[in-house]
């Protein structure tokens, strides 16, 4: 009753005392310089991902072999490739192709395996015990070997490799969902809410989730770049996303052939993939210092 | 302790029959097996020789049958014949898992010597300079991929010294000039990242271990830091710290996986890689095995050294 006008209150308090926008940024910057790097890399990143276009007019499949394994220059900032692809452009264009893959995948493993880990935590008993053992089956495997074998055995596409990275990271979300759900079971709000006459599927989805949630976000976060890495590794070993679509892994392990001779076709979507996993993790840090105060 | 000890080794070898169960299923759930691949465009579908080799696999027989008889080989040490090579898959897997092993191993051991006095100094010198950089190098060894590193460690080194690995394997028993000289950048590519790993760990436990009351009762009796840190806070944290040594030899049993094959070295993960290709469902079944196993012993070890060093803590969780 009180909770939304308390709120606001602060907002007006805080609002009142507070500087300006600039001068917020820049003590923000100078307090917690990696967070900021971080969010400043991400968002670069994204908009590179929503619009490829703005940053290069080059197709990233436009074959021209008369300038094959030609070096980083002034006309191809990033070299081509042995058909005469423009490095640049296939690494830009890969961005949305990589980094949907792995943000979608991990999607589904925390949409499965935070609905699972909820049920299982806060119904326990026999639920509890059929996912415990499913889950422990999966984790038995280390993640590549488990993605390795799942798309090696249904073969390389792109919906084969979002099946193979969501099925690897379920069980992760699953612990997350179910010890968060435990111990919200515990809580005085969730026997409150049965004292009223809630059904206990309205208490789980209603209320219980909604505090579980941040913990989930916060996982989505650490693991972002570890999928990242897999979702690259497996397209590196051939069995991701095929050529001619552009994916930083896909493009790594086409210039696997030539590194010797041509390094530049590996050398800089493999910086995009260090670049792109550096700044979640600068993100995932500031987030978890500012939970932790 | 006892009931405790059965209590786990009981769980793990549910798991372990669990996840042999999947990993037969696994192989088979999909179209293509080997008999389609042998007989490929030719059109021989349906035919008599299509039938007689299904038959000579076992493939003729229904799913349960296969994996029974297949589970009473591995029990008595038999994993079945390679069906694309025809020699014993247990033999593969031993040798190809020694190579793994081996590089593992040496992972281990030099992810332990570079990580650990990193993440101490860091821990040690919260906030200041060092502490940041010890710290930006964990960070970039984290997020570089393993199989990127590698490759920018290939042609720096033979551009540099002119030097590139040997392209064929060999023992250390047989070379070990040979077998250093090929396991070098493996070993570099995939320790820069488990060092980094390490490091970070063992900066979070010093950092940790500081807020405790056993070493603020320390410092406030005024026992030097020398003494706090070598005699307090070293000997609380090499608890964690040792059992962190498990969870990083199972992470390295996946990363040679695309190491190996970047490498040419002919280890389990790139056995896996080539079963697979070939539908040889023996040898991705028995490398499958192994590797689960592993991982499931090492922290099966480690949960039993947990317990031994702490009682309090109990199964499930």
């Amino acid at each position: 009753m009180s909770a939304p006008a308390a709120a606001s209150g602060n907002t007006a308090a805080a609002t009142a005392g507070t500087p300006g926008l600039a001068t917020q940024l820049r003590r923000f910057v100078r307090r917690e310089p990696s967070f900021a790097l971080g969010l400043v890399l991400f968002g670069l990143i994204l908009l590179i991902a929503a619009f490829p276009q703005l940053f290069t007019a080059k197709s990233p499949t436009a074959i021209d072999t008369g300038s094959a394994l030609r070096a980083p220059g002034a006309e191809h900032w990033f070299g081509t490739d042995e058909v005469g692809r423009d490095i640049f452009a296939r690494t830009i264009h890969g961005t949305r192709v990589t980094l949907s893959i792995v943000a979608g995948s991990m999607l589904i493993s925390a949409l499965v395996g935070g609905f699972f880990g909820l049920i299982a935590g806060f119904a326990g008993r026999a639920t509890d015990m059929i996912a415990g053992r499913a889950v422990d089956v999966i984790l038995s495997f280390p993640p590549i070997v488990l993605g390795v074998v799942i798309s090696g055995v249904l073969g390389p596409s792109i919906t084969n490799l979002v099946i193979a990275l969501s099925v690897v990271y379920i069980p992760v979300f699953f612990r997350i969902a179910r010890s968060g759900a435990i111990s919200e079971s515990g809580r005085t709000y969730v026997e409150a809410a049965r004292s009223v006459g809630l059904t206990e599927r309205a208490i789980l989805f209603g209320h219980v989730m909604r505090n579980v949630l941040p913990l989930i976000l916060v996982q989505y976060m650490i693991l972002f770049p570890l999928v990242l890495q897999i979702q690259a590794a497996l397209g590196f070993l051939g069995l991701g996303v095929q050529p001619p679509t552009p994916d930083w892994g896909a493009i790594l392990e086409q210039g696997k052939n030539y590194i010797l001779f041509a390094p530049w076709i590996s050398l800089f979507p493999g910086l995009f993939i260090l670049v792109a996993a550096l700044a979640v993790t600068l993100i995932g840090r500031g987030l978890q210092k500012r939970m932790d105060r | 302790m006892g009931a405790y000890l059965v209590k786990r080794l009981a769980a793990s070898v549910v798991t372990a029959i669990l996840s042999s169960m999947a990993v037969f299923l696994l192989v088979r759930a999909v179209p293509g097996d080997v008999v389609a691949q042998m007989l490929g465009q030719s059109g021989a579908r349906g035919s008599a020789a299509e039938e007689s080799l299904r038959r000579f696999f076992g493939l003729d027989q229904p799913l349960w049958q296969q994996y029974l008889s297949w589970l009473w080989g591995v029990l008595q040490g038999d994993l079945g014949e390679s069906w694309v090579r025809g020699r014993p898959v247990a033999q593969m897997v031993v040798n190809a898992f020694m190579v793994t092993l081996q590089l593992g191993l040496m992972t281990l051991v030099f992810a332990t010597v570079i990580g650990v006095p990193l993440g101490l100094v860091a821990g040690l010198y919260e906030g200041r300079r060092i502490d940041s950089l010890i710290q930006g190098f964990n960070i970039l060894g984290l997020s570089a991929p393993v199989f990127w590193l590698g490759l920018m460690l290939l042609v720096v080194v033979s551009q540099t010294f002119a030097w590139s690995p040997p392209l064929i394997y060999r023992t250390p028993g047989r070379d070990l000039g040979q077998n250093l000289e090929i396991m070098l950048l493996p070993l570099l590519s995939l320790g820069v990242l488990q060092a980094a790993a390490y490091s970070q760990f063992t900066r979070q436990c010093v950092v940790s271990a500081f807020s405790q009351d056993y070493v603020r009762t320390a410092v406030a009796k005024g026992l030097p830091m020398r003494v706090v840190f070598f005699k307090h806070i070293l000997r609380n944290i090499m608890i964690p710290l040792v059992t962190f040594m498990g969870l990083i030899l199972i992470q390295i049993l996946g990363g040679t996986v695309v190491i190996e094959t970047l490498f040419a070295l002919p280890g389990l993960g790139r056995l896996l890689i080539s079963a697979i290709e070939t539908r040889d469902y023996p040898v991705v079944q028995g490398a499958l095995l192994l590797v689960v196993f592993t991982a499931l012993l090492v922290n099966l070890l480690v949960d039993m050294l947990y317990h031994v060093i702490d009682p309090r803590v109990r199964v499930g969780g």
